[in-house]
């Protein structure tokens, strides 16, 4: 099965649940994500998901000045954004736990 | 840092000019801290930015399809040229618009037009009658009519001003197919009321009532001076008007003679102007007095004459006419 299809469905909320533990840039955040496993994860993606949840007023942003780059733009939850990913987390834990019964009811191997 | 800013610009503008599909402010919204995104990317490590993230146009479909500001359908590329064409004359249409306005002492041409949208569905509600009229058969004309009658044209008229004011306040809510119907009608009505008017403009400019007007054969009598008409029984007859088949007076000629005030009368359509150059008798006048003598001397031969060729109470004129029946 196509990781990007599915992907697509939980992108946000893995963004928002990756920002819940600290703040980031978009390429931070990118990296964090494939460190975190989801290596098929795409710049694009991230930075479109991180423009919707912002725009959605999920997040709030700042500017880091940096003395040898160029300026960061750190994205941050704020408590609407913390909702979400309360939210967003127990639907997919419910929707997970759903399809692994599923699976294991008729013995397909994790 | 092998990335330049020049790269960075390029590819922003490709990744929007992919983007150019979507509405100018969602597209902003999306691309306004792309460029320096795309520098805190080119920070992290080497290669041009294609080689990291593939070529704008593929960046830009997932960046769409992330942000959740996919257009229904994937847009072939034609839809997206037509799109980016109409962005375009809109934003042009949205300047004219802008610049036009002080003419008319307006911020723009649009706020002057606003106030003035109840006149446009009162007209609308008209041109919609003159075609139910035109439709049904009625001949056009400035009021609709039905079955002939103006009263019952009134109505329709009343009903449909009604119906496109009605519509008129409805109509700001409307999307999707309900207004591009709406949209569809009005420039049919329009291309409609055109051609009406014109066909109106044209009656009205062609002055059927205009006098000396297509005198038929013209030309054939440039020659003709005056005209003599003689009746039945070729006796001159004076003051004849001519008229063509459409009641157009005939004028013909031109006056040459002096008449008793000793001017040349202005030329009309009573012929002849000069009576006294009749080419073939004498002033009617004159053909009164002979007339006794002929009806006496054949007494018995007249009735005969009469029954083939001429009426009997007509004998007396005999002598000035051209005809046969008295000298048989």
């Amino acid at each position: 099965m196509d990781t990007t299809q599915l992907l697509k469905g939980v992108l946000d909320l893995a963004v928002l649940a990756v920002l819940s533990e600290e703040d980031g840039y978009g390429y931070d955040i990118l990296r964090r994500l494939r460190e975190a496993g989801l290596e098929e994860v795409g710049d694009a993606s991230v930075y479109g998901t991180l423009r919707r949840l912002f725009a959605a007023g999920l997040l709030t942003t700042y500017v880091v000045p940096s003395e040898s780059g160029p300026h960061r733009k750190y994205y941050a939850l704020n408590a609407a954004g913390r909702d979400q990913l309360a939210r967003s987390g127990k639907t997919w834990r419910s929707f997970a736990s759903t399809m692994n019964a599923l699976l294991d009811d008729r013995g397909m191997a994790a | 840092m092998t990335v330049t800013g020049q790269e960075i610009a390029d590819y922003v503008d490709r990744v929007r000019a992919a983007l150019a599909d979507l509405p100018p402010a969602v597209r902003d919204e999306l691309t306004e801290d792309l460029p320096e995104h795309l520098a805190e990317v080119a920070a992290e490590a080497g290669g041009t930015l294609v080689d990291r993230l593939g070529e704008p146009e593929t960046y830009a479909a997932e960046l769409r399809a992330a942000a959740g500001a996919e257009t229904g359908d994937r847009p072939t590329s034609l839809d997206r040229r037509l799109t980016a064409v109409r962005a375009r004359v809109g934003t042009q249409l949205r300047t004219l618009d802008a610049q036009l306005g002080p003419l008319l002492g307006y911020a723009s041409v649009s706020e002057f037009l606003r106030p003035l949208r109840p006149a446009w569905w009162l007209v609308r509600g008209w041109l919609a009658a003159l075609l139910v009229s035109v439709v049904l058969g009625e001949p056009s004309g400035l009021l609709p009519r039905l079955d002939g009658s103006v009263l019952a044209g009134l109505f329709l008229l009343a009903g449909a001003v009604l119906a496109s004011v009605w519509l008129g306040r409805r109509s700001a809510g409307l999307g999707g197919w309900p207004r591009r119907l709406l949209r569809l009608g009005t420039a049919a009505l329009l291309l409609f009321s055109f051609a009406a008017l014109v066909n109106v403009d044209q009656h009205a400019s062609s002055d059927e009532f205009a006098p000396y007007e297509g005198v038929s054969l013209r030309k054939a009598y440039d020659s003709v001076q005056d005209v003599f008409v003689y009746d039945e029984q070729g006796r001159l007859v004076r003051n004849a008007r001519l008229f063509d088949q459409n009641g157009v007076p005939i004028r013909l000629g031109w006056p040459t003679c002096v008449d008793g005030t000793g001017v040349v009368p202005p030329p009309s359509n009573v012929y002849p102007y000069c009576p006294e150059q009749a080419p073939f008798a004498p002033p009617a006048p004159a053909t009164a007095s002979p007339a006794p003598s002929v009806s006496t001397s054949p007494t018995t031969a007249a009735p005969t004459g009469s029954a083939t060729a001429v009426p009997g109470p007509t004998v007396s004129s005999g002598p000035t006419a051209p005809t046969p029946a008295p000298t048989r």
